[in-house]
């Protein structure tokens, strides 16, 4: 096959995995963290796209309304954690999972009230166009790359070398001594909660320009963001960023072997890591509860 | 005798209530509400009994739905034979993939199933669209041959069909209840751990209460099938994932009556709201969120300690009650 199809179908996939790890990061962070699977994540990635499109239709800026479409999620997701999550940490993950899986179908219905059913096309920032190894490569596709390596930098910075970091990662492994400690772990939850949706708004508005915006993009984005979550291991943040780059690449370069294995391949993969190891690549035990 | 009597009482009173109501209600919201109850009733036992939460249904509904489909559309026209068939799809499609995933944690369990549905449906529409003709779905209405006694090509004859299956369905599940079988699912939710020191295989129990509750699921699919006369991927469409769940949980989840109230309940909500506001989604969303958020008993889950109450002054109540 031509080599020039796979180099830009492994920028493709880099793409498509830099989204995905964005999406996915933030659940996995609140997993880790609080112990729930908030599913309406994929309502502020749905939201992000769409405030993102309304700011850039109404205003013609591009950058700036990303931006806002990333701030509108996380004020969405600070209301519905200070009324919906708040009250449930204490829950077990299956009540968390059933919850949040209301918020994501009312948020849905509520933006097919705003936005109506259509797909909208938005405008894509940056139009150029660069040669790597004698392919023309989108820019844009690029700068998605860059800014999911910076998150994820600055997540690891967060964690590894900052006092509010050192206090997460204690409270991964045991909340109540953290709490004992003197420190307010509903502030650390909270303050997670809004990082990760603000992080799922970014990933949104960063995808509508290479997708449509449809109301329906959140949930048919949620098998593959679930299949990075669970490849990776829920609540490991390196494991989720290599298998967002895997099922990426598995989406994007089995797309170009045969059209159809596009959504078939990455569920096999799945199947096939599980099967080997039930919790992920990089998920622990220590994690169960 | 009288045990025996009572204990079909609990079935038939209230499918008899329906039965009558069938002079009252109109049709197709009946069947509706039937073949949902069933639906659910697979949904409950798994999430009350087994402790599963499934938010993959749909795919097994479609299971059951192409099963029946690609049979009466390629090579049968014998609607009863077509049930079969369904039915024996779905059993296949659940052992097959039973066998991965009851090892799963519950969390993990959820959405690997929520994936199925997701690729169920885009194998439905894009990737067997030469089979299955794709968003246009199969149509097969008028292939069907009429059958004897009840004639299932009629809406008459199919509301019964349906209300016989549903009676045997939840007799089925309330025998189940009290059987070892039973208890071990219910052990298996409570303590896994201790269910394998009694020394029951654990994972064989799982197993089949996950191929039972997903082969109702099936035959759920397998009577939309016939009752439409139409088969579309829409079936598996991850929007409806959370229809069981939700309905499980309105009607409340674990009890025997649960999904019949929930589907009543949620198909009459349905075709109220969505006949004045056309945006239902939004109303069940947040609807599930306000159950939850009050204290997940549902509808039946309440009711059913008060009717207890006004019954017991009557009548002593059972010596065995849980």
């Amino acid at each position: 096959m031509d080599a020039h199809l796979w180099i830009s179908g492994v920028v493709y996939g880099l793409s498509m995995g830099s989204i995905f790890f964005l999406l996915a990061a933030g659940l996995s962070l609140c997993f880790g963290l609080m112990r729930i699977i908030s599913l309406d994540q994929l309502l502020y990635y749905s939201l992000g796209a769409y405030v993102a499109y309304q700011v850039n239709v109404s205003t013609g800026l591009t950058w700036p309304a990303m931006l806002c479409g990333a701030l509108a999620a996380g004020a969405l997701s600070w209301v519905v954690e200070r009324w919906v999550f708040d009250r449930i940490y204490a829950r077990e993950i299956t009540f968390t999972m059933i919850t949040s899986f209301g918020i994501l179908v009312a948020g849905v219905g509520a933006i097919k009230y705003v936005w109506g059913l259509v797909p909208r096309p938005m405008g894509i920032p940056v139009e150029a166009q660069v040669a790597l190894l004698g392919v023309n490569v989108p820019v844009y596709r690029i700068i998605v790359i860059g800014i999911a390596g910076a998150v994820y930098g600055a997540i690891q910075w967060l964690l590894n070398r900052t006092i509010v970091g050192t206090a997460i990662r204690a409270a991964v492994e045991d909340v109540d001594q953290v709490e004992g400690l003197g420190v307010d772990v509903y502030r650390l939850f909270t303050g997670t909660f809004v990082g990760a949706g603000v992080l799922s708004g970014l990933a949104g508005a960063l995808h509508g320009p290479l997708v449509m915006v449809d109301p329906q993009m959140g949930l048919e984005v949620v098998p593959f963001v679930f299949m990075v979550v669970i490849i990776g291991g829920l609540g490991s943040l390196k494991g989720t960023l290599v298998s967002a780059f895997l099922v990426g690449q598995v989406v994007s370069l089995g797309s170009l072997v045969y059209a159809p294995l596009a959504q078939m391949a990455p569920f096999a993969a799945m199947l096939l890591i599980l099967l080997w190891k039930p919790t992920g690549l990089y998920g622990s035990a220590l994690l169960r509860r | 005798m009288s045990r025996r009597l009572r204990w079909w009482a609990g079935i038939l009173i209230p499918f008899g209530v329906l039965a009558v109501a069938r002079w009252v209600l109109p049709l197709p919201f009946l069947v509706e509400v039937l073949i949902f109850s069933v639906y659910t009733m697979a949904c409950n036992f798994l999430l009350g009994r087994v402790g599963f939460i499934s938010f993959g249904q749909p795919a097994y509904l479609a299971a059951g739905a192409y099963g029946t489909a690609f049979y009466l559309y390629y090579f049968g026209r014998d609607p009863l034979l077509g049930i079969l068939v369904g039915l024996a799809s779905g059993w296949l499609f659940s052992a097959v993939v039973g066998l991965v995933f009851v090892r799963l944690r519950s969390d993990y369990f959820a959405l690997v199933n929520l994936a199925l549905a997701v690729i169920v449906y885009h194998l439905m529409q894009k990737v067997l669209a030469p089979i299955t003709k794709g968003d246009n779905g199969l149509w097969f209405l008028d292939r069907m041959t009429s059958t004897p006694v009840l004639d299932l090509t009629r809406p008459d004859g199919f509301v019964w069909f349906a209300w016989l299956v549903a009676v045997a369905v939840w007799a089925l599940y309330k025998a189940l209840d009290d059987t070892v079988f039973g208890a071990c699912c219910l052990a298996t939710k409570t303590n896994e751990d201790k269910v394998k020191f009694l020394g029951y295989h654990d994972f064989k129990i799982r197993w089949t209460a996950f191929v039972l509750a997903n082969t109702t699921a099936a035959l759920a699919g397998s009577l939309y099938g016939v009752y439409f006369g139409f088969v579309s991927p829409e079936m598996a469409s991850a929007a409806r994932a959370a229809d069981p769940v939700v309905v499980t949980i309105l009607g409340g989840t674990g009890t025997l009556y649960g999904p019949l109230v929930g589907a009543l309940a949620y198909v009459g909500m349905k075709d109220l709201v969505s006949g004045v506001v056309g945006n239902w989604e939004f109303f069940v969303g947040l609807l599930l969120v306000v159950i939850m958020l009050a204290g997940e008993r549902g509808i039946w889950g309440t009711l059913e300690p008060w009717l207890r109450r006004r019954w017991a002054w009557r009548r002593p109540a059972p010596a065995l009650q849980e």
